[in-house]
């Protein structure tokens, strides 16, 4: 048959965000693949170059819609390094907490849209209405539901409020439950697995070389995970295992998942021990004023600029939802960073697009790209 | 091995294997460091990294505006040490270009393309080198100093003394 080039996006229910996948057909088969990107593209690193570094931590929220304070922390991580600051050890449960709610949250999301995506209706309304109880949550410590802007320079702005970590653990049991679910949905369905299994392998050696991290290389029965090979926040004061699995397919990057949030679970009631037994402070003392979280000014008058601080380049790594989110942040003594670089995990993992579509067919790509977690506003920014 | 043992062994390293070229090997904190090399010598860096030292997996490459030079930053992680490992190296801002590592780590490939029509460096033998989240045919670099995001009375901030 003849080939022909088609083009999946910028608008197609498989693409989850605005991007356009570009493919080689003959007749059904993928022969080639070419992911057009940009479509969101908003500048996020260049004005962050002209913003105070609290106002930056308002960007962030936009750089990934389900996990904004994720990319929160990435970002204020590296800021307090290039900044010399250190936030007080309560905040950094708190973040710590929030990052692992915020990984269910992400992952709870990707499992409604994906499941939808190879014809199971109910699970999305399942996910859906599950995600909202760790929305509520959010919504009762930060003041919001998508757009957080909760964290600051040394520290967050505000403490939990009374009684979150009993309302907390409610939740946690209830998801407990409802994970169990979610398997029986899927793993005892026959559409799920004539849809997923075996598709889009792509082995451990050919992730390393392409870059691919997160589930998709945990899936190849590669145990690279940062909050155990690197600790970040407290991660090495907690327990917990790294999910693997062997089959690289799309079949074993959702077995990643669902285990990574149970995982997430056992995490956050250790969170919610410590934080019971250690009241304190959240933001640290003697912060220069220009930076006194919580009461930075917004807007572009009334800073109290300081312009010979101590400069510095400040770097972080965290394992967000979708795998290794890094920040370099160079700080020349200025009140606005001089550059803020910022890499996305789901950035590389859509740049190897063609070594694990090739070959399959057409239909093949929506679960396939599903199991990817494709989420456009942190490849863009 | 403490973080500092473990740079300054680097250093002697790499200065033995590349006599010329290494121009620092600087500690920076939570990483191994970060080494300052001549542009000349990337690619045989990048391979001794990669096959010698075990730097499997390329993280990330940045590009930053000095305006009268340029800084290419490569973040590698190897996954034997656990451990992240910075090279940097400064072109001129008129000559601009440095080999692609794409031969080293397929996975440059996007981050050089990002970093090419970002901040205007160019990657001499990049299988591919087009625009990735600009238009095509996007004339300008904007992640340049000199692309202003503002008129200048815009950016004035007034400024209250403590």
């Amino acid at each position: 048959m003849s080939e022909m080039w088609i083009n999946m996006g910028p608008q197609h229910p498989m693409t989850h965000g605005l991007w356009n996948l570009r493919v080689r057909v003959d007749g059904e088969v993928v022969l080639d693949v070419d992911p057009e990107m940009g479509y969101l593209h908003r500048g996020i690193e260049k004005i962050s170059e002209d913003r105070h570094y609290n106002e930056v931590v308002t960007l962030m929220d936009r750089t990934c819609y389900v996990a904004g304070l994720a990319w929160e922390h990435l970002f204020i991580t590296a800021a307090e390094r290039a900044l010399h600051i250190e936030p007080p050890e309560r905040a950094v449960w708190i973040r710590m907490m929030t990052e692992e709610f915020q990984r269910i949250g992400s992952h709870i999301m990707w499992y409604a849209a994906f499941v939808q995506d190879i014809g199971l209706m109910s699970p999305f309304l399942y996910g859906m209405r599950d995600r909202d109880l760790i929305l509520d949550l959010f919504q009762s410590y930060t003041g919001a539901r998508l757009t957080y802007e909760y964290n600051r320079v040394g520290g967050t702005r505000n403490d939990l409020p009374s009684g979150f970590t009993d309302r907390a653990r409610k939740v946690c049991d209830w998801l407990e439950d409802r994970f169990r679910e979610y398997d029986t949905l899927c793993l005892a369905s026959d559409i799920f697995h004539k849809r997923c299994d075996g598709l889009g392998r792509l082995k451990a050696s050919d992730c390393v070389r392409l870059g691919v991290t997160g589930p998709m290389i945990r899936s190849a029965g590669l145990k690279r995970d940062l909050r155990k090979d690197r600790p970040y926040h407290a991660y090495d004061q907690v327990q917990f295992d790294v999910a693997v699995a062997e089959g690289a397919d799309v079949t074993a990057r959702y077995l990643v998942r669902m285990e990574e949030m149970r995982q997430s679970l056992r995490i956050l009631r250790q969170c919610f021990d410590w934080l019971d037994r250690h009241p304190g402070p959240v933001v640290a003392e003697n912060l220069p004023r220009w930076l006194g979280a919580p009461y930075a000014p917004v807007g572009r008058e009334g800073y109290l600029l300081k312009r010979n601080y101590p400069k510095g380049v400040g770097f972080s790594a965290v394992e967000e939802p979708h795998g290794e989110a890094l920040a370099y942040i160079v700080n020349e003594g200025g009140e606005h960073p001089y550059r803020v670089k910022l890499k996305s995990p789901v950035f590389t993992n859509i740049s190897a697009a063609r070594h694990y579509l090739v070959g399959y067919r057409v239909a093949d790509i929506p679960p396939i790209m599903g199991s990817v977690d494709v989420c456009i506003g942190e490849v863009d920014r | 091995m403490d973080e500092k043992a473990a740079t300054e062994r680097l250093r002697s390293q790499l200065s033995t294997r590349f006599p010329a070229g290494i121009l620092a090997v600087e500690p920076f904190p939570g990483t191994l460091g970060r080494v300052r090399f001549d542009p000349a010598l990337a690619l045989d860096l990048f391979r001794e990294l990669r096959d010698v030292h075990g730097f499997t997996h390329l993280g990330m490459v940045a590009g930053i505006d000095w305006v009268q030079e340029r800084e290419v930053v490569y973040t590698l992680w190897s996954d034997e040490r656990r451990v992240y490992l910075f090279l940097s190296t400064l072109l001129p801002a008129d000559r601009a270009r440095i080999e692609s590592a794409t031969a080293i780590w397929p996975s440059a490939d996007w981050h050089e393309r990002e970093t090419w029509e970002l901040v205007d460096i160019q990657f001499d033998h990049h299988p591919d080198l087009r625009h990735l989240l600009l238009p095509t045919g996007y004339q300008f670099h904007p992640l340049l100093r000199s692309f202003k995001l503002h008129e200048p009375e815009d950016l004035e901030v007034k400024v209250r003394n403590v």
